[in-house]
């Protein structure tokens, strides 16, 4: 592709010198260390790490739930104080609500607007996400990957300009997550929201990132960002996928042969 | 009293094959046989004994059918249910606003919890004297006996129920601005409605306890009234048997009718997960 033809790459989301310091038993505990980072507009990136190395907590900071005790992240230049229906979050356990149907789930984040607007956009993402016929269905009537399905379908009829998404396959069956990992790739094809993905699972980054930012623990701390020039659909049986998920291992201090 | 040995014999033989039965068959035949089997020992009980005053199940038949023929009955059990009715209610009217709030708001809490544990473990039946004192002998007190019966399980369970709401969905109502009062109606309440019905249904059993107790002591109408009469007019342990089971049954009645508010789709997640 030609430099000509392809904007510049916009900073979407800046993280700056982000720490932050939890108590524990009265004993300050730093979970992450000046972080910096810079993610453009329409990008995909997977924060990638062990448990407790803070990705998570990085995560909620930049969704406006926590604060950085130092450092700030800003969204188009705007330093973020609190949630926005424009950033959603989308979370591993079921945030959606279990009291409500599918329909009245979707329409949350659009319910100010006219009814017809609600019909033209929750259907469109109800299609989007393949729930059509479910849209009466109640939460506790759906399998775990249709609830999850039911989540990204909410976060999309906002429109928003990023996605958080936290460990949001972690709780499903190895081959629903497989199935739910391409939808999330067309659905970013065709939409192009800057996503910011957490997971602890190598494959899963190297799926779906542009590029994974590995995190060492304790506290959290950057180790290095690698790129995945790959292009979609990537084959992940190849040597390339095979050459950078080995450095993955690597950085994360595991071994990849068992 | 061969025939209550029979019985017992029957149901014993039932019980003994009931590996046989299908489960359709056994969900009655089971408790049916439980039933007949206690009822035909209770019978065997007062012919061996040779009680004058305890009566058999025959008797407890008999001052059923004199009861319902007295007409004083209905009068009774309306009595009974006018009181445990609108205390409920009342109960439930302050208790389920309170407690959404109180379990809501951190500072409201910490005002507050410690005056209702401090109230709550004063049994209602403690506050009997101060019912008559403030509201006469009659329906006021016992209207006010049984709202404080309902009223501690029903705030508690409230306000636990709040408490227990998820932090991630408290966070996706942040996300999407849900605030305020919205906040209220399409997150808070619904999502502890499930917990706050079950709270319902232990203060209606609550309250269905304590008016009989109430009536017994202080009142001078209601089921517990007609206990208490029953054994002051000429020992009639009969008429008392037969208001106990009575009792039982509209106790049994009314968590019937209260779990019907289980079954719909907005609480039912409740009751089946977690």
């Amino acid at each position: 592709m030609s430099s000509s033809k392809r904007k510049a790459p916009q900073p979407k989301v800046v993280f700056e010198g982000v720490s932050k310091t939890f108590k524990k038993k009265g004993e300050p505990l730093e979970v992450l260390s000046a972080i910096d980072l810079t993610v453009d507009e329409g990008e995909f990136v997977c924060l990638l790490g062990p448990s407790g190395c803070g990705k998570s907590t990085l995560l909620n900071i930049a969704g406006g739930f926590e604060r950085p005790t130092r450092g700030s992240v800003k969204i188009d230049g705007a330093e973020i104080v609190a949630p926005s229906s424009k950033r959603v979050f989308v979370f591993q356990e079921y945030g959606i609500f279990p009291w409500a149907s599918v329909w009245d789930n979707v329409v949350l984040g659009i319910r100010h607007k006219s009814k017809a607007e609600q019909h033209r956009i929750v259907g469109e993402v109800i299609e989007l996400v393949g729930l059509e016929g479910f849209e009466r269905a109640y939460p506790m009537e759906l399998s775990g990957g249709m609830k999850q399905r039911v989540e990204v379908a909410r976060a999309l009829a906002v429109e928003p300009d990023v996605l958080f998404m936290d460990e949001p396959f972690g709780a499903l069956d190895s081959l629903t997550r497989l199935t739910l990992r391409t939808e999330l790739l067309r659905i970013w094809n065709e939409r192009k929201p800057t996503i910011l993905f957490v997971t602890h699972d190598v494959d899963e980054a190297m799926q779906l990132a542009e590029r994974i930012v590995v995190f060492s623990a304790r506290p959290g701390r950057i180790a290095e960002i690698v790129s995945v020039d790959m292009p979609h659909p990537r084959d992940i049986g190849g040597v390339e996928y095979g050459n950078i998920k080995n450095r993955l291992y690597e950085l994360l201090g595991v071994t990849h042969m068992i | 009293m061969i025939v209550s040995i029979l019985a017992l014999v029957a149901s014993a033989a039932v019980l003994f094959y009931a590996k046989r039965m299908s489960a359709h068959v056994q969900e009655w035949a089971l408790p049916v046989c439980v039933a007949a089997g206690l009822i035909a020992l209770w019978d065997i009980a007062c012919i061996v004994s040779g009680s004058e005053v305890f009566p058999s199940p025959l008797d407890t038949v008999y001052a059923f059918r004199e009861l319902i023929e007295s007409q004083r009955l209905w009068g009774d059990v309306a009595a009974s249910l006018f009181r445990v009715t609108w205390g409920f209610l009342l109960a439930a009217g302050i208790g389920i606003p309170l407690g959404l709030v109180v379990g809501w708001s951190t500072r409201t809490f910490r005002a507050l919890n410690p005056i209702i544990q401090g109230l709550r473990p004063i049994s209602p039946i403690a506050w009997i004297p101060i019912a008559i004192l403030w509201f006469g002998i009659g329906d006021g007190a016992g209207v006010f006996l049984i709202f404080l019966s309902s009223f501690f399980p029903i705030t508690v369970g409230t306000m636990a129920a709040v408490r227990n709401i998820s932090l991630v969905h408290q966070r996706s109502a942040l996300n999407f601005g849900v605030r305020r009062f919205e906040l209220f109606r399409r997150v808070v309440l619904p999502a502890a409605l499930p917990q706050i019905i079950t709270s319902l249904r232990i203060a209606l059993g609550v309250a269905w306890l304590v008016i009989v107790a109430a009536e017994m002591v202080g009142m001078d109408t209601g089921l517990g009234y007609l206990i208490n009469d029953a054994r002051n007019a000429g020992s009639r342990y009969d008429l008392v048997v037969a208001t106990m089971i009575l009792i039982g049954l509209i106790g049994i009645l009314l968590d019937f009718l209260i779990r019907r508010l289980e079954v719909f789709d907005e609480v039912r997640w409740g009751y089946t997960q977690r």
